[in-house]
């Protein structure tokens, strides 16, 4: 059996102000203070497109490879909804403003875009039970009214669950990129809907909607558990019907939301209260033009020009300020291949234990670059450096105030370690008779005593070589 | 008599010192008071003046589908019956900035839906020149009030034929003015892509004076163009050696009395200088059925957000479905009603391209064939009205009723500018002659209208005592 799935992704574009009215796009204020007659649905009350929205798609639509028209048009989605003043959503349904783009995966494989446009989002609803028929009351937050959406409409091309995840991730380090959108799917800011049928030889299923899918382990998770589901079901001869469903996060499971008859019908027309929008091709040049790196340029730049490894050159290219913070560290005279070690390794294993977002400031770049060169140098050992960057981390104090502080300077003195190597070896006879039948590797055993009777401060080079002139000179 | 007076006539005894601001407020409401109970042309009165201009102390109404706050907006519906407006509409703004001062909310057809104010959710309103005849609509209200006197001009609404047919059933000037001209920001939407706002006034100077001053770019309404549009200016120029058209398919099925008044205003446009040649504009036969297609499918939406959510009516019931249509059962009015079922069928997938797509091209066709007359002829003329008023209950299918707008709807389809003004009677009551121009040529009607009204003279107003000195 082989499964085929297409996404329908809606982000949230974080401009100032929200889509056809000057309302302060801010999702998380008191509710219902960001509202006004427009977005309310006051009677009389007109749509004026914001033009900063204009600029986001389209920027969004040149990042993702997309034809972009001179000219679209708006239309309205009728429904009944409490969240949805109007009782339509202003969307670009007939003309969108951009089509045949396509993200390209690790693997090369090419996700086609079908179409990009713009719409509103809807408010907020708080039910008094776990949904709307159930509940006995519900309130509405207009918050979130009119906040400016594009939707982002692949092709069928994806045919594993963890295509679909690598693509929203892919999406999501764009959309970051390019700065249109935080791309946060735990706080909705991009919503994902998927699209999936079974098929084998002989037999194809019935197209399967999942929504409500709030995380990009879930994106995964959803399409395989829907895979897996539809394949049992086609296995026992059972009938799979067209309908939506909805992931369950607290179950992992997908329950049905609504059959393809249950589907309301749109009634789709085009938005009188909105002229056509008109770009011109010289707009759409320069935004093109001003599109900063995108995250898999930067990648294959690291690899290709810094010499980084290249599954460190993806971590650090998925941020835009984690790779500026990489780069500044670069800039400030630290090899590009010790840079991207210890900020993947280290520094992003510290921010990772806390669940932390990476924030550049927590780790200066002069204290960073003072740690990777105190190491390189051997003035303090490798695992003196880590306490050194993790003292950073929490407090913020200079590395050479912690190291004093922690008497963590590196012993490299050959007279000051001759004793404590002396000793090591002559509390552990046996293990020098052994030495002495051949078997050299038990020097790292020597090596480790030493180590932990300096408290880790000796050069453990230096140790080595002392020890094996000890034991060769014995002999 | 002041009741008699124009807007112009009465800015210049206030700047002459004949009268105070003060005395003209005091005596429209005091003749509004009285001639109210007779023609009920008021939902609401008000008196709301928040600036001095060069309108100062002029009183007017404005029609209950603008926003104006301080008043009830209620679309003469039930669903709206106690809408506080939050805002005022930029059209009524820009007047109340000159320093106008609004005392009443007219009636109306519930959300414009009508051409006799009989469909007000209220009360029906009265013609002044006959309390058994319909005064027009939807802009009915608005028509009594300014032909009994009981305001100098007042505010209408225009989708497809709102101001110019009750502007001919009662025996003033209605204009609409080109789409985009004026803002809709705060006229709840009937059909948006033919509503318009624009003026009843007893002169043609009147009209363009008023519409001056609420025309322009609007922030706030995206489909308002920018484009600085003088009325008034060589308004009184000659129209000497212009060309008018007349569509045969307006002759067609016009009453001989009609067709009569219609011959002499023809004749006085002869003796003006002018050329009048008959045209054909043969997709004119399909405007009816096409603004029936357009209009509903485009209020099948905009009534949409009248859910009993947010605000307005509200019947409780224990689902959101059952709340959503006991209220807007309760709330809608039977026309409104059929409207709303008409534009939710030809919208619905299975019909869209049948019906909404298909009356969009002949709507293009309809523009293109209009304005190639134009682009040969300077203005269209023709009867506002294929009959005079109406009396109550006269008529009863809602054919009967969409078939009044028969001559109004062409303008609204092509969002040409077109105006009513009376050019006789027939069996005492009054009828309007309509003027098309093209599109941002409102200034060119204007001055055909203007040089009519010079040639026909003094129009008279009904008799009405209240209020006056006499």
């Amino acid at each position: 059996m082989k499964s085929v799935i297409g996404l329908e992704i809606h982000t949230q574009l974080s401009t100032k102000t929200k889509a056809f009215c000057s309302c302060k796009n801010e999702v998380d204020a008191e509710p219902n203070t960001n509202i006004c007659p427009v977005c309310t649905g006051q009677p009389g009350a007109l749509p004026v497109l914001n033009d900063e929205v204009v600029e986001y798609a389209i920027r969004a639509a040149a990042a993702l490879n997309c034809e972009i028209h001179e000219v679209s048009s708006f239309d309205r989605k009728n429904y009944f909804y409490p969240d949805l003043p109007k009782g339509y959503q202003i969307t670009q349904y007939f003309h969108p403003i951009a089509t045949n783009g396509y993200i390209v995966l690790d693997n090369g494989k090419k996700i086609r875009i079908r179409r990009i446009h713009i719409e509103e989002d809807a408010g907020k609803m708080f039910h008094s039970s776990e949904t709307i028929t159930q509940a006995t009351s519900s309130l509405v937050d207009l918050n979130r009214c009119g906040i400016p959406l594009i939707e982002i409409v692949t092709e069928p091309d994806m045919e594993k669950p963890e295509e679909a995840r690598e693509f929203m991730e892919k999406l999501r380090d764009i959309l970051r990129t390019i700065g249109v959108s935080t791309g946060n799917m735990e706080e909705g800011a991009l919503r994902c809907d998927a699209n999936v049928s079974v098929h084998d030889d002989k037999r194809s299923s019935s197209r399967v909607e999942v929504k409500n899918i709030n995380s990009f382990k879930f994106v995964q998770k959803a399409l395989e558990y829907e895979i897996k589901r539809i394949t049992k079901a086609m296995e026992a001869g059972e009938n799979v019907p067209q309908e939506t469903r909805g992931w369950d996060s607290s179950t992992k499971s997908t329950v049905s939301m609504r059959s393809k008859e249950a589907e309301n019908d749109y009634r789709y027309f085009p938005e009188p209260d909105l002229p056509v929008l008109v770009v011109s091709k010289e707009r759409i040049e320069r935004i093109k033009k001003s599109l900063p790196e995108l995250p898999d340029e930067k990648s294959k730049r690291y690899v290709e020009k810094l010499g980084v490894k290249e599954e460190n050159a993806k971590i650090l290219s998925k941020e835009p300020e984690l790779s500026e913070y990489f780069e500044e560290v670069v800039k400030a005279g630290v090899s590009a291949k010790d840079a991207s070690n210890w900020i993947v390794n280290e520094v992003l294993g510290l921010f990772n234990a806390d669940g932390l977002e990476f924030k550049g400031e927590k780790v200066p770049i002069k204290h960073l670059k003072k740690i990777i060169e105190y190491t390189n140098t051997s003035k303090i050992s490798r695992l003196a450096a880590k306490e050194v960057l993790a003292e950073v981390y929490k407090s913020g104090k200079d590395p050479d105030e912690i190291v004093k502080e922690r008497n963590l300077l590196q012993v490299s003195n050959e007279d000051e370690l001759i004793a404590v190597v002396k000793e090591v070896i002559e509390e552990n006879p046996d293990t020098v008779q052994k030495y002495k039948n051949g078997k050299t590797s038990v020097v790292g055993f020597f090596v480790g005593g030493v180590m932990k009777k300096t408290k880790g401060k000796a050069d453990p080079k230096v140790v080595g070589k002392l020890v094996k002139q000890l034991l060769d000179g014995e002999s | 008599m002041i009741s008699d007076m124009t807007v112009e006539e009465l800015m210049e005894s206030v700047k002459k010192g004949k009268m105070k601001s003060d005395e003209i407020v005091d005596y429209f409401k005091k003749r509004s008071e009285e001639l109210d109970k007779k023609l009920s042309a008021y939902i609401s009165k008000c008196e709301i003046k928040e600036n001095e201009g060069g309108l100062n102390g002029i009183p007017f109404a404005v029609k209950d589908n603008m926003q104006l706050e301080g008043t009830k907006t209620t679309c003469a519906s039930k669903i709206l019956e106690n809408y506080g407006s939050t805002y005022t509409a930029t059209a009524v703004k820009r007047l109340l900035n000159e320093g106008a001062v609004a005392l009443a909310k007219t009636n109306m057809d519930e959300f414009a839906m009508g051409s006799s104010t009989e469909f007000s959710a209220f009360f029906p309103t009265k013609n002044p020149w006959d309390l058994g005849r319909v005064p027009g609509g939807s802009s009915g209200g608005s028509a009594a009030a300014v032909a009994a006197g009981m305001v100098p001009f007042a505010l209408g609404s225009d989708t497809g034929g709102s101001i110019r047919q009750p502007a001919s059933f009662c025996g003033i000037v209605g204009y609409k003015p080109s789409y985009g001209l004026v803002s809709r920001y705060g006229l709840a939407a009937f059909a948006s892509s033919m509503d318009q706002i624009g003026p009843l006034a007893k002169s043609v100077r009147d009209a363009a004076l008023i519409t001056e001053i609420m025309a322009g770019k609007d922030p706030k309404d995206a489909t308002t163009v920018d484009k600085k549009i003088d009325l008034l200016k060589g308004v009184e120029n000659s129209i000497e050696g212009m060309r008018m058209a007349i569509p045969k398919e307006f002759l067609k099925d016009l009453s001989p009395d009609v067709k009569m008044v219609f011959q002499e205003a023809i004749e006085k446009f002869e003796k003006m200088g002018t050329k009048i040649e008959e045209v054909s504009i043969p997709s004119l036969k399909y405007a009816v059925s096409v603004y029936y297609i357009i209009a509903p499918a485009e209020a099948s939406s905009n009534l949409s957000r009248y859910d009993g959510i947010r605000y307005g009516l509200r019947i409780e019931e224990d689902t959101i479905d059952g709340i959503y249509n006991q209220t807007r059962n309760k709330g809608f009015g039977r026309e409104v009603k059929r409207r709303i079922m008409l534009g939710t069928f030809t919208l619905s997938a299975t019909y869209y391209d049948a019906y909404f797509d298909k009356a969009q091209k002949v709507r293009t066709l309809i523009k293109r064939e209009m304005d190639e007359v134009l682009s040969s002829h300077d203005a269209i003329l023709g009867p506002t009205t294929p009959n005079v008023a109406f009396k109550f209950g006269e008529l009863s299918s809602p054919l009967d009723y969409y078939l009044q707008d028969i001559y109004t709807i062409p303008a609204n389809l092509a969002g040409l500018p077109a105006m009513s003004l009376p050019m006789g009677f027939v069996n005492n009551m009054p009828i309007g002659l309509q003027i098309m121009t093209k599109r941002f040529e409102d200034a060119k009607m204007m001055r055909i209208a203007r040089s009519y009204e010079k040639a026909r003279g003094k129009f008279p107003m009904p008799k009405l005592n209240g209020g006056d000195e006499r």
